[in-house]
């Protein structure tokens, strides 16, 4: 069977997951070319108006597979963490997909997600029902999501040692070596990012107009929330005590966010929002409002469907510009 | 200790319930564009309309001499249920002191629904408190009953505006009542202004008959939606609400062995469509569409937020419903940029749509 994979949402996040237990069980998974110009306008006809751009874009995603493929995994992500749940347009995904489309109810695999931890392969419960959706027994599926589950671990320690989500794919997927990418640690740069934005935003270039990159190529380091360490963001989410938000990736970015104000060697922080998100309206209000009690600047990206590179490039050469002049003042104690 | 709170719908309940319990109640005035440009001004850019108004609301109680907030909490994963931590930290930051008592579900936190219990509890005993409390849902019922019925009424007045006087007369005889028989005489004092308003004779057949559904709050507040509920009754049209203030407390509040609540049955109708809550009132509102189709009405007016995340994910359904049940819908969605005439466009030419239609059904 061919199984197509849209290359949107949570993809960055899961796919080594995906893709590894799929092809455990012997299936062929077809993957959506990254974002372009024509699959978001496809999306954006899908959809209606206020929703966020990431959503009109993962529609355009599931169109582009339509004709090519036997099955569409859509999961309906419900809740990773005991109390948090995902932003509701995860929740009702698999349906608004359904009613959108004709037709496309046969082709649907849509788990229900819900487990409590970020390690989605520990419930097998959720995908109990491919056993009979593919007449496979439930010793084979047990044996794939085992498998699956490896494979994503090895992907989050590379994520974690420093290498991009793109790079660390790469590397458990492809068989790329360590050595093929410079990560973080090895630049000597002047100024360290900590960039805050969720994981279908910022690696997709087509929506972030590959922010990370051209940090990088400015020979700033960057760092981002899949990069720390659980704990240290747990950490973080305790010391606001049930003062978080209840969306697991934001109570991720906000916690992240919190974490790179308190590490003296991150310079300033980049917030990446897609216009309309709902949780990142209460994220980045929130973190802007500190500020000025960390002391550090804070910057925010608000990116849409409408392309338009340069005003991006000039803002943030601006806003490292204005980091490196601020840190030789202080080396000088001005 | 003087209370305020967000601004709602018939706020006389809550009103009533607080002064019951002898707390100085400081009222919120009705939402203005006073009470918007407040609220515009000092909430996060891309919030939701409904967390800006009620900033707005508070900026004005503070004003007035409010201390303490007491509002609902909420569980997510909608965005109301954070309203409180921005507002709070939002208000501190502007220099206003004040506290809030948040009451979440008494399911999930019960310790902290107790703390709070006790704190607006005060010196009162429990039999007073649960004296007031009964009284309070007894009045809330009430109204209810009577706004229904000002709701059909509105549509067949000769004389414009006189039902809407009348109920505004029904609020206020409410709020100097204060014991089982003060409230039992309002009420029968509102049955029988109601009674007396004339009325054109319209045939049954001829009766047309919208329900509204959406965000609670854009839903209840007819200050900031447009108030749409007086619009399609000027435009003689019946209109009946997906949420009433004693539906929502039945349905909240009581434990699940008992929760035989209409809200029940509606969530289950929309289950083909959304399986899962997933917050906010995307849920009701797709199941209440299917009720009101069932129920014969003719047309369902959908109200929310710009940008409201659940609500955005029915919108999205939406379309098939009308597709599989033949209920026309109109979704109009609310925020700070009022576009009176654009709206009131779209509603005049909703409302032809199933003129129309409702004609060719009795033809």
């Amino acid at each position: 069977m061919k199984i197509g994979i849209p290359q949107s949402l949570l993809y960055a996040y899961y796919f080594p997951f995906w893709k590894t237990y799929f092809e455990e069980l012997g299936h062929e998974v077809v993957v959506t070319p990254m974002t372009t110009k024509g699959i978001i306008d496809r999306g954006v006809k899908a959809s209606v108006p206020e929703i966020c751009v990431p959503i009109k874009i993962y529609l355009g995603h599931v169109i582009t597979l339509l004709e090519e493929v036997d099955y569409i995994f859509v999961p309906r992500f419900v809740s990773i963490r005991k109390g948090q749940f995902f932003c509701p347009k995860f929740m009702g995904l698999p349906d608004m997909v359904r009613y959108t489309f004709k037709g496309i109810e046969e082709k649907l695999i849509s788990p229900m997600i819900k487990t409590n931890s970020d390690n989605i392969g520990n419930t097998f419960s959720d995908y109990k029902f491919m056993e009979k959706m593919f007449g496979i027994s439930s010793q084979k599926n047990i044996k794939a999501l085992e498998k699956a589950n490896e494979v994503w671990l090895r992907f989050r320690e590379y994520s974690k040692k420093g290498y991009t989500i793109t790079e660390a794919m790469k590397i458990v997927l492809d068989g790329y070596g360590e050595s093929s990418f410079s990560t973080n640690s090895d630049s000597n740069s002047s100024v360290t990012i900590g960039l805050i934005g969720y994981v279908y935003n910022i690696y997709d270039s087509f929506i972030s107009m590959d922010i990370l990159n051209r940090l990088r190529e400015m020979g700033v380091k960057v760092k981002t929330f899949e990069m720390l360490e659980e704990d240290s963001l747990e950490k973080e989410l305790q010391r606001m005590n049930n003062k978080t938000m209840f969306w697991t990736f934001s109570d991720k970015l906000l916690a992240a966010g919190y974490s790179f104000y308190n590490n003296p060697e991150v310079d300033g922080l980049i917030h990446v929002t897609a216009f309309g998100c709902g949780p990142d309206s209460m994220l980045g209000k929130l973190l802007d409002m500190d500020t000025v009690e960390y002391n550090k600047p804070f910057m925010t990206v608000r990116v849409d469907e409408h392309t338009g590179e340069n005003h991006l490039q000039t803002r943030i050469e601006a806003f490292i510009d204005m980091l490196k002049r601020r840190k030789m003042n202080m080396k000088r104690g001005a | 200790m003087k209370v305020s709170f967000p601004y709602m719908g018939t706020t006389v309940i809550y009103k009533k319930l607080l002064e019951q319990l002898g707390h100085d109640v400081i009222m919120p005035p009705i939402p203005s564009q006073k009470t918007i440009n407040l609220g515009v001004k000092y909430s996060p850019e891309f919030a939701c309309f409904p967390l800006k108004v009620i900033m707005g609301s508070y900026m004005e109680a503070i004003e007035k001499g409010a201390e303490v907030i007491i509002t609902s909490g909420g569980h997510g994963p909608c965005r109301a249920g954070f309203y409180e931590q921005v507002h709070s930290r939002i208000l501190k930051q502007e220099g206003h002191n004040v506290e809030f008592i948040v009451f979440n579900s008494m399911f999930r936190d019960f310790k902290n629904f107790y703390k709070n219990l006790m704190r607006i509890k005060a010196d009162n005993s429990w039999i007073k408190v649960a004296k007031s409390l009964m009284l309070v849902y007894d009045m809330m019922k009430k109204l209810d009953v009577l706004e229904k019925e000002v709701q059909v009424i509105r549509a067949y007045e000769i004389k414009k505006g006189e039902t809407t006087r009348i109920w505004e007369n029904i609020q206020r005889i409410f709020d100097q009542a204060n014991n089982k028989k003060q409230i039992r005489e309002a009420f029968e004092k509102g049955k029988e202004l109601l009674s007396k308003v004339r009325k054109h004779d319209v045939k049954p057949q001829n009766r047309l008959r919208v329900g509204i559904v959406g965000e609670i709050y854009v839903v209840m507040e007819p200050s900031i939606n447009m108030k749409m509920e007086e619009l399609l009754g000027s435009l003689g049209v019946e209109v009946e609400r997906s949420q009433y203030l004693s539906q929502w407390v039945d349905y909240n509040v009581l434990p699940d062995f008992m929760n035989y609540t209409h809200e029940k049955e509606v969530l289950k109708k929309g289950e083909k469509y959304l399986p899962i809550e997933i917050g906010g009132h995307a849920k009701q509102t797709l199941g209440q569409i299917v009720d009101f189709s069932k129920r014969g009405f003719d047309g369902v007016v959908h109200l929310m937020p710009f940008g409201c995340l659940p609500e955005l994910v029915s919108q999205s359904i939406i379309p098939r419903i009308t597709e599989d049940l033949g209920i026309p819908v109109l979704t109009l969605s609310i925020d700070e940029q009022t576009g009176v005439a654009n709206n009131l466009t779209r509603v005049e030419a909703f409302l032809d749509l199933i003129r129309g239609k409702h004609s060719k059904k009795i033809s």
